[in-house]
């Protein structure tokens, strides 16, 4: 190997990533040759002096990290809105709207009689979907009719969930013209699940948050001190907010659902607001210092630099709270309750007081149910009174009629 | 932070995760700003690039190919985007009488390490030197990549990098022995 050769490796011998062989072919030249050896001690001091150059570099400043975040807030596709303006069934509702307004002024009414029914299913299903500006955006869901659990997660069109879709599809198609708006949700989400090992539960829970990226942040685990106690737990998580939707699926796969919500904020304007008023008062610094290092009376650089640490004061104060806002728009909470299932647990046998009290209110509601009875068979009667009374009418008419005929003949 | 964990990281990143973005930031973010900072001797620009790296990891987590170490790739794209600023701003090479200035600025008290003089003789010489030649004087001894590393990230065969390497510390050593020879 030349001496040139070994120079060229030297640098890499320096920085010690040189392969095996390498290393050692360049060791065996360092042994015997000075000028080698030279130039590696240079090289090393070189190394050093870079290295602590390097350490006075200017550390990384939130604002570029800040810079980045702002950037790749593309709005994600999880608002309302736009899901409802890119599904599947979209442009059949598109369709539909349009041959509405074509059809007329029955047709019209027709929709709006179908809106205030999709209003009033809504309200009864518990679900509010609203997309105006800082407002929020809340899908909830409750048990269905036949006990199944209603999923009305996002993608899902199932029964009732439908009907607050429609009128989403409404304000998406009003909102239309305007120009699309950045959405950045904060999103909470709760989740009951009955579950047979309550125990078992929480760890594989843990485990699946732990799988999303996600963190345990409370815990409550509240083991039954008696055997008719039941076992409750209880359990706040943090994962990305990318991962929510999985997560709570392979979360509700744990037991059996019976409650499961999300609440969304849209914090966009807050946001927003936070990086124009951090991005002025930079501004307002920038122009403090340029101030202090044009130097002055003592008194008057006093005044600057009191300003000066005001500012900086708020700058990390607004900037604490951008990065908690960031936080919540990055991450999403996930509160998870467990409750033990014990299909087979012996309900323990009420006391005197309480089945006196229940053979009183058993009384009451016989009581209402019979008064219930009575009314509606009053109001039934009522209601179909015109029918017989015609009947009786024809009836008494043709045998007159019978009558006059006979006493004729 | 070990290749496995940027990998976590960068899978997470591809996934649209905010938070591991954010980690990948404060954990790489510091040195890919002082590398271009290296190339194009500018702090604002420094920060815009370094910017444009993060949000171009974020574009391109999905297409990392996972042949090399992530951080590898993250200095290729730097050295790519830094480079492509130079050649905007052609501005290359800076004349060292414009950078005495900058660098006196780039003075802080804290650097006791290196006395002011030897300091400012240093930034001065690296100064004089070209971006190609920086730029391989600061992978192999400030963050410490191997020759292949370098080849990939600067994108140059292994032979160039051993070169480069060699002339740099060469020229290096010339105007830090001119700048000894000044008044």
């Amino acid at each position: 190997m030349t001496d040139h050769q070994i120079a060229e490796l030297l640098p890499f011998y320096a920085n010690g990533t040189l392969d095996a062989a390498e290393r050692t072919r360049v060791e065996a030249e360092l042994a015997s040759c000075t000028s080698c050896a030279a130039e590696l001690r240079e090289l090393q001091s070189l190394g050093a002096a870079l290295q602590l150059r390097a350490g006075d570099a200017p550390p990384l400043g939130q604002h570029v990290i800040d810079d980045a975040l702002a950037r790749i807030a593309v709005p994600p596709v999880t608002t309302a809105a736009t899901r409802l303006r890119t599904a599947w069934w979209g442009t059949p509702a598109r369709y539909a709207t349009a041959a509405a307004l074509v059809v007329g002024v029955g047709a019209a009414a027709a929709a709006a009689y179908h809106a205030h029914e999709a209003d009033v299913a809504r309200t009864a299903q518990g679900v509010a979907v609203t997309n105006a500006d800082r407002t929020t955006t809340i899908f909830r869901v409750t048990p269905g009719p036949n006990g199944a659990p209603v999923v009305a997660s996002n993608h899902t069109p199932v029964g009732a969930a439908d009907a607050p879709k429609q009128v989403a599809q409404q304000n998406a198609t009003e909102s239309a013209p305007t120009v699309a708006k950045q959405h950045r949700l904060a999103k909470k989400a709760q989740l009951e699940l009955l579950v047979r090992d309550v125990e078992g539960s929480l760890k594989q829970a843990q485990s699946v948050v732990r799988a999303a990226g996600g963190d345990v942040v409370a815990l409550a685990d509240s083991s039954p001190r008696t055997d008719a106690a039941t076992h409750e737990a209880k359990l706040d998580v943090e994962v990305p907010a990318s991962a929510l939707d999985a997560t709570l699926d392979r979360l509700a796969a744990i037991g059996t659902v019976q409650n499961r919500a999300i609440d969304a904020e849209d914090i966009d304007a807050t946001i927003v607001d936070e990086e124009a008023r951090l991005r002025n008062l930079r501004r307002e610094e920038a122009d403090l210092r340029k101030l202090m290092d044009k130097g002055g009376k003592v008194d008057e650089i006093l005044t600057v630099q009191q300003n000066l640490s005001e500012v900086r004061g708020q700058i990390e104060q607004l900037q604490a709270q951008h990065a908690h806002d960031v936080h919540r728009v990055a991450t999403s909470t996930i509160s998870v309750a467990l409750t033990e299932d014990r299909p087979n647990a012996v309900p323990a046998k009420p006391g005197p007081t309480a089945r006196i009290d229940g053979a009183w209110h058993g009384g009451l509601n016989a009581l209402a149910d019979t008064v219930v009875t009575l009314l509606t068979t009053i109001v039934w009667c009522v209601a179909y009174a015109p029918f017989p009374l015609a009947l009786g009418g024809l009836a008494y008419l043709a045998t007159r009629l019978l009558n006059k005929r006979t006493a004729s003949a | 932070m070990i290749d496995a964990d940027d990998r976590r990281l960068l899978e997470r990143i591809a996934r649209r995760d905010r938070v591991a973005f954010e980690t990948f930031f404060r954990a790489h973010g510091g040195a890919v700003q002082r590398f271009v900072r290296d190339l194009v001797r500018d702090d604002g620009l420094a920060e815009e690039l370094t910017s444009d790296v993060m949000v171009e990891v974020w574009r391109s987590a999905g297409k990392f190919g996972g042949r090399s170490r992530v951080r590898t790739w993250v200095f290729g794209i730097a050295h790519h985007k830094a480079i492509d600023a130079l050649r905007k701003r052609r501005a290359t090479l800076v004349p060292l009488d414009e950078l005495l200035g900058a660098a006196s600025d780039a003075e802080t008290p804290e650097s006791a390490a290196l006395r002011a003089d030897d300091r400012r003789r240093l930034d001065d010489a690296l100064a004089s030197l070209s971006a190609d030649h920086r730029a391989v004087l600061e992978l192999t001894f400030v963050e410490g990549f191997s020759q292949k590393e370098i080849a990939e990230i600067v994108a140059c065969p292994v032979a160039t990098v051993k070169t480069r390497a060699f002339y740099a510390k060469q020229r290096l050593r010339d105007a830090l022995a001119t700048a000894e020879q000044r008044p």
